[in-house]
């Protein structure tokens, strides 16, 4: 019999919110967190400013973290770390698994992140280039390597089970949800925190995006007329996966089911998207669900608000769908936490599957009006849903796609 | 200006992510849990602040939290 997988934990921090209920209570009402952010964030001894929307966590906090670990825990790390620990610590909590046997070696951490400690390496190079000095913090690999964020978590519960970090951009951490599925499934472990992180708003990070002309100088307007582009949030998302007989048998309360993981790789182009490979991951994740395609669902677009994206995966989804889209419910969340990057696929899981839940589809905000290329049964304001699927996708630069399937408990 | 011993108990603190008032002189810096990494983190900062160099092979005989304490103030105080 195939081993079920669902959630029994969530926990997230952006610029929206520093816990998931916090994140809800402010998307519901369409409530956003872009703003117009300086950079680089606390140093005035840099030449060179920059300023732009964006959606940052001004300061993390770390009550939930210092509550369950000594001050050593997270002190000196980089941000990616910080928020990860911050996310998991919420999860592992709400899962009430806190000094379970399980975390010991049936557990996995597995986790997604576009890219690395980017403040840490960033003050490293400073040194090197700009002020000409031989030397860098001992603590630079450790605290910017990429896989960081599960090393520490694995540390802080110990956890001594498969962890790592994987990476596929914006994508990123839907990938990590999805193959965390599959180990519990295989019966590899019981339980994996699964999520991602991503904290890309530094000055090197912020230039080396903006001249993709990707970005938004005004806002992020995901599939609206005039949309400009990408807003960069930061902060991570984190979901305890968990199966089925596992949480049963433990009496924990079961939040939502994780059904069915598509990905698929368009091998075409490094920023362009693919029609073809975003449709097969739908495919893949509705074929891995036993999901009919015309079952009304909730989808969590990836939505990023760029001119090529939306009209792609509008396209796509009128592609899939055909006529059975218009009973569905379009969601963009980015509109309003920003793209998180490698954090983006498990933040918009999460809220997704919170909006299941509730019975209510956040509002897509900053939109202007409709772009014929984005004909979609959009949520442009808060709508009573009756959904009993989550379709959330992610579709990165260099053609990784992932797509989530969650249904309610 | 010389540091004071309680500066780099400080710096010690800081960089080896320990509450100062845990770092007890006659604590080996093992049963502190600093690790070498976190020792080179001290290193680093104190060279940074100090202009001063400290070699692996100065603090390669120090045990305890005070005699590591002791040669970097040593170091420092000649400069």
């Amino acid at each position: 019999m195939k081993r079920r997988v669902v959630v029994t934990g969530l926990g997230c921090v952006s610029g929206l919110g520093q816990d998931a209920d916090e994140t809800w209570r402010r998307i519901a009402v369409g409530d956003g967190a872009i703003r117009e952010l300086t950079l680089p964030r606390g140093d005035d001894t840099i030449a060179l400013t920059v300023r732009g929307p964006a959606a940052p966590i001004d300061c993390l906090h770390t009550g939930r973290i210092e509550a369950r670990f000594a001050t050593r825990a997270i002190g000196k790390l980089d941000p990616l770390a910080r928020f990860a620990i911050a996310a998991a610590t919420e999860a592992v909590e709400q899962a009430k698994l806190f000094g379970s046997p399980v975390l010991d070696e049936r557990t996995s951490i597995l986790l997604g992140c576009g890219s690395g400690g980017n403040a840490t390496f960033e003050i490293g190079y400073r040194r090197l280039f700009e002020h000409g000095i031989g030397k860098a913090h001992p603590q630079t690999i450790p605290n910017g390597m990429i896989s960081a964020p599960a090393s520490q978590i694995a540390m802080l519960l110990g956890i001594h089970g498969p962890a790592m970090v994987l990476s596929s951009a914006c994508a990123s951490s839907a990938h990590a949800i999805g193959e965390a599925m599959h180990m519990i499934r295989a019966g590899r472990v019981d339980v994996s925190i699964a999520g991602g992180a991503e904290a890309c708003l530094t000055l090197g990070s912020w230039m080396a995006w903006h001249s993709l002309g990707a970005m938004a100088t005004d806002t992020c307007r995901p599939f609206s007329i005039d949309r400009q582009g990408l807003v960069l949030g930061e902060g991570a998302a984190m979901l305890v996966l968990e199966e089925r007989e596992h949480a049963v048998a433990r009496g924990a309360a079961i939040l939502a089911e994780l059904i069915g993981y598509g990905s698929s790789s368009d091998a075409r182009h490094i920023t362009t998207p693919d029609r073809a490979g975003i449709e097969r991951a739908i495919r893949a994740a509705h074929a891995d669900a036993e999901l009919p395609l015309d079952a009304p669902i909730l989808i969590s677009s990836h939505g990023t608000g760029t001119r090529l994206n939306d009209a792609t995966e509008a396209a796509a989804l009128q592609a899939v769908y055909g006529p059975a889209l218009a009973a569905n419910t379009v969601i963009a969340t980015k509109s309003a936490h920003g793209h998180l990057i490698g954090a983006s696929g498990a933040l918009e899981f999460l809220i997704g599957l919170i909006a299941l839940q509730k019975g209510l589809a956040p509002p897509i905000i900053n939109h202007l009006a409709t772009d014929p290329a984005c004909a979609l049964p959009l949520a442009l304001s808060a709508q009573a849903i009756d959904h009993k699927h989550l379709v959330s996708n992610s579709f990165a630069f260099g053609g990784l796609n992932a797509v989530l399937i969650g249904r309610v408990a | 200006m010389l540091p004071t011993r309680q500066t780099i108990i400080a710096i010690i603190a800081d960089e080896a992510r320990i509450e100062a008032d845990k770092l007890e002189p006659e604590a080996t810096l093992d049963s502190l849990g600093i690790a070498s990494l976190d020792v080179m983190s001290v290193l680093f900062v104190i060279e940074e602040k100090f202009d001063v160099i400290i070699q692996q092979e100065d603090i390669a005989a120090t045990d305890t939290l005070g005699q590591f304490v002791d040669v970097i103030f040593a170091k420092v105080a000649a400069i």
